[in-house]
């Protein structure tokens, strides 16, 4: 069997598995060779594989972030742990890791511990439903951009939770923020996300980046609606110019200030968790996903993992200019950022869904090609 | 959300210091503010009465720990009136030069903590970078990066060193430039614009009114500046314009102190080069030596007779980075200044907060409380 998917590789080590136990415990080897068992332990091992590779990648994001904004700042960045401060992330990691956490007396005890791991775990879910290239996400939904857009709307409820059981002025003051801010600015991005389905007439992301690759000129109905998106996933993220909600200046870190120790490290993590999730998703909607446009020669996108590689470094990419944003831009006033949700990117988000009905009604531009109609 | 109180301090990132600002809120609005100060007093100006005049200075170095040359500068023109003695030309050059170049680093460092405090790292860096070019002029001539210690009563404590000229142009042919560079980063961003345009505005009949002076006052409109109005050391015979902004915001403050670097670049440069062409002592001949010998040559009875000393009274002011300082020494006769007080322009500004803070938003505090570019050193002294 060849092994091409992320699928097969977990299906391969569960059959490994339980056939090296049945070897070594005959008695077992009859059980053990149950269908039902091999596939829920390679859905187990599925898991792990892409719960290891995607706290990976948010731990190298978070390095690429250090690196990229020491250089536009004129300085070097993580130097020191590992080469070119590769693990200094690990290292800040354990660190965090051995700290005492502690809890406010008067905070509420459920809220301030089950909102920090909800958070992370509800934004580590995200991994669960992108699919990062054909065939490594197995079974795709029909409607998974609509469930990955539930689960990022999931954040400001936990945010919500942990800051008002904080029993802080200052995290409540973030927490109210957050929320507002966050709930402003689901909206554009729905719309925006509207333009796209328009376009590709599909809910599935697996879909809608195969249309990308045959359709080369994708982002030119669709520039407006780009534009928004990252523009509100730039908030959803809680990043500069957007961060109100942690504005260190005023409220000292918003609604994690209590937060010390591993459940600080929750915050951090899934803060960037989201960044790296809301990347890949701006990459799935917008830039082609894991495909190149069908011009482009076979030899580049046919090496063993090619898709996985591709889609990487176009989010890769993307982070980088938010990481750009955030060195250049200081941080906008909560009453602007709501005005620029609701009396910008709204209007905006709605002109992008008719630019997007119009060219689907056109359906063929001379020389550009024919857009693929509602539902294929 | 009902109305709350909520201290912002003293341990808190907006303070840049040690000091306490409560603000009681109704959701976002700011209702009323309450400057608690006083956290870092230290009793110099107590302490200073039991010094001899020179080892005061050690004590000005830390009054404002990112203004030392100029709170030296302060001191050292009070105590001299006050004991009657003047300090060579060259020296009164290079002092000029110091607090010029202070003010500089100080302006620098203002301008870094300011765009941080709205969220912008990387001019911060930028600052702090060049800061450490003029922070590395003074080890160059002084020896220390923030407590100089360097001016005496008299003159200064050694001339420049050989290169020291060339190695200051230089580093001045790079901050110009970087002016420009700080100018686009800011100005040149909208949303810079809309957090400080129209934000913390003072009148400037208020300033006058309240004692608010330094670039908060010329930001209203007002052109008083000392080294014009009553020119100290020699800056009348230096060629520079006073930095006025009108709308007296936040925005104003920022293009006041941009505009104040401009014309320090320009100061030092007429300052080098007069230096350049006019050597000569920096420290006056036949100084007591009571006035910074450590241990004082003393009397039969363990000190000397008060009527052999000097007597008199100093008064002077200069435009230190942040506003208008005085100093006031009194000469009692003996080895000790018998008081020294300070006005600090930071105090007044800072105590005013009310009328500048009241009716703006939380989220507005920082750029506000930035731009007053508060050092809590020579606020509580």
């Amino acid at each position: 069997m060849a092994i091409t998917t992320l699928w097969d590789v977990a299906y391969f080590m569960a059959t490994a598995l339980l056939g090296l136990v049945g070897r070594i415990i005959p008695p077992l080897a009859a059980p053990l060779g149950n269908v039902d068992l091999i596939w829920g332990l390679a859905a187990l091992v599925f898991g792990a594989i892409l719960l290891a590779a995607s706290m990976i990648n948010t731990i190298m994001l978070i390095w690429f972030e250090r690196k990229m904004l020491g250089r536009f700042m004129d300085r070097r960045g993580a130097m020191h742990v590992g080469y070119a401060g590769l693990l200094q992330n690990f290292a800040d990691g354990l660190k965090l890791f051995r700290k005492n956490t502690f809890k406010p007396r008067d905070a509420d005890g459920l809220g301030f511990y089950a909102g920090p791991t909800a958070y992370l775990v509800t934004s580590l879910l995200m991994f669960g439903v992108l699919p990062v290239s054909t065939g490594w996400s197995d079974g795709s939904l029909p409607l998974s951009m609509l469930l990955a857009l539930v689960i990022f709307s999931f954040a400001p409820l936990f945010i919500f939770i942990s800051a008002w059981s904080s029993n802080n002025k200052y995290s409540l003051i973030g927490g109210m923020r957050s929320a507002a801010q966050m709930i402003a600015y689901e909206v554009p991005i729905l719309l925006a996300v509207v333009a796209v389905v328009v376009v590709s007439g599909s809910f599935d992301l697996n879909t809608i980046v195969n249309e990308q690759r045959n359709f080369w000129f994708w982002t030119l109905p669709l520039t407006l609606a780009m534009i928004v998106f990252v523009t509100g996933m730039l908030a959803e993220m809680e990043r500069i110019p957007f961060d109100l909600p942690e504005a260190e200046a005023e409220l000292v870190e918003g609604w994690n200030t209590e937060y010390g120790g591993m459940l600080f490290a929750y915050f951090m993590l899934a803060d960037y968790v989201r960044a790296l999730a809301g990347s890949i998703l701006i990459v799935l909607l917008f830039l082609g996903g894991w495909t190149l446009p069908s011009y482009v020669p076979a030899a580049l996108t046919s090496f063993p993992l090619a898709g996985i590689f591709w889609l990487m470094l176009k989010t890769y990419l993307v982070f980088g200019v938010f990481v750009w944003i955030r060195a250049a831009l200081p941080r906008v006033r909560t009453d602007q950022l709501l005005r620029i949700g609701w009396m910008r990117l709204i209007p905006l988000s709605l002109a992008s869904v008719v630019i997007a009905a119009a060219f689907v009604l056109v359906k063929c531009v001379p020389v550009l090609g024919c857009v693929p109609s509602m539902g294929g | 959300m009902s109305e709350m109180w909520i201290n912002m301090g003293p341990q808190h990132p907006m303070t840049h210091g040690l000091w306490n600002l409560r603000v009681r809120i109704d959701g976002e609005m700011i209702l009323d503010v309450d400057p608690e100060m006083g956290y870092l007093h230290r009793g110099i100006e107590k302490i200073s009465e039991d010094r001899h005049y020179n080892e005061v200075i050690t004590l000005m170095d830390r009054t404002c720990y990112v203004a030392g040359m100029a709170w030296e500068h302060l001191y050292i023109q009070a105590a001299e009136k006050a004991l009657g003695i003047t300090a060579p030309e060259r020296a009164e050059w290079i002092r000029m030069m110091s607090e010029e170049f202070q003010r500089l680093a100080s302006h620098i460092m203002w301008y870094a903590a300011f765009v941080q405090d709205l969220g912008l790292m990387s001019p911060f860096l930028y600052g702090m970078r060049d800061r450490d070019l003029i922070l590395d002029l003074f080890q160059a001539y002084t020896g220390g990066r923030l407590t100089y210690e360097y001016m005496r009563v008299g003159g200064v404590r050694n001339d420049l060193p050989e290169g020291f000229p060339k190695q200051a142009r230089e580093v001045l042919d790079w901050l110009e430039p970087r002016l420009v560079e700080y100018d686009r980063l800011c100005m040149g961003s909208d949303i810079f614009r809309s957090r400080c345009d129209g934000l913390g505005v003072l009148k400037e009949s208020d300033c006058v009114r309240l004692g608010v002076t330094g670039p908060m006052l010329r930001s209203a409109g007002s052109k008083r500046d000392i080294r014009k109005d009553r020119p100290y050391s020699r800056y009348s015979q230096v060629e520079f314009d006073v930095a006025t902004a009108d709308a007296g915001d936040v925005t104003g403050r920022y293009l006041v102190r941009m505009e104040e670097m401009r014309q320090s670049i320009r100061i030092i440069r007429q300052t080098l080069d007069w230096l350049d062409h006019h050597p000569g002592p920096v420290i006056a001949d036949h100084l007591p030596r009571w006035l910074g010998a450590p241990y004082a040559p003393v009397g039969r009875e363990g000190y000397l007779l008060k009527r052999n000393y000097p007597k008199g009274v100093g008064l002077s002011a200069i435009e230190e980075p942040h506003g208008e300082a005085c100093a006031y020494v009194v000469n009692e006769g003996g080895e000790h200044p018998y008081r020294v007080k300070f006005r600090s322009p930071v105090f007044a500004n800072l105590s005013a907060c009310s009328h500048y803070l009241v009716g703006y938003r939380v989220a507005d505090i920082p750029p506000i409380m930035g731009s007053v570019d508060v050092c809590v050193g020579e606020v509580d002294r």
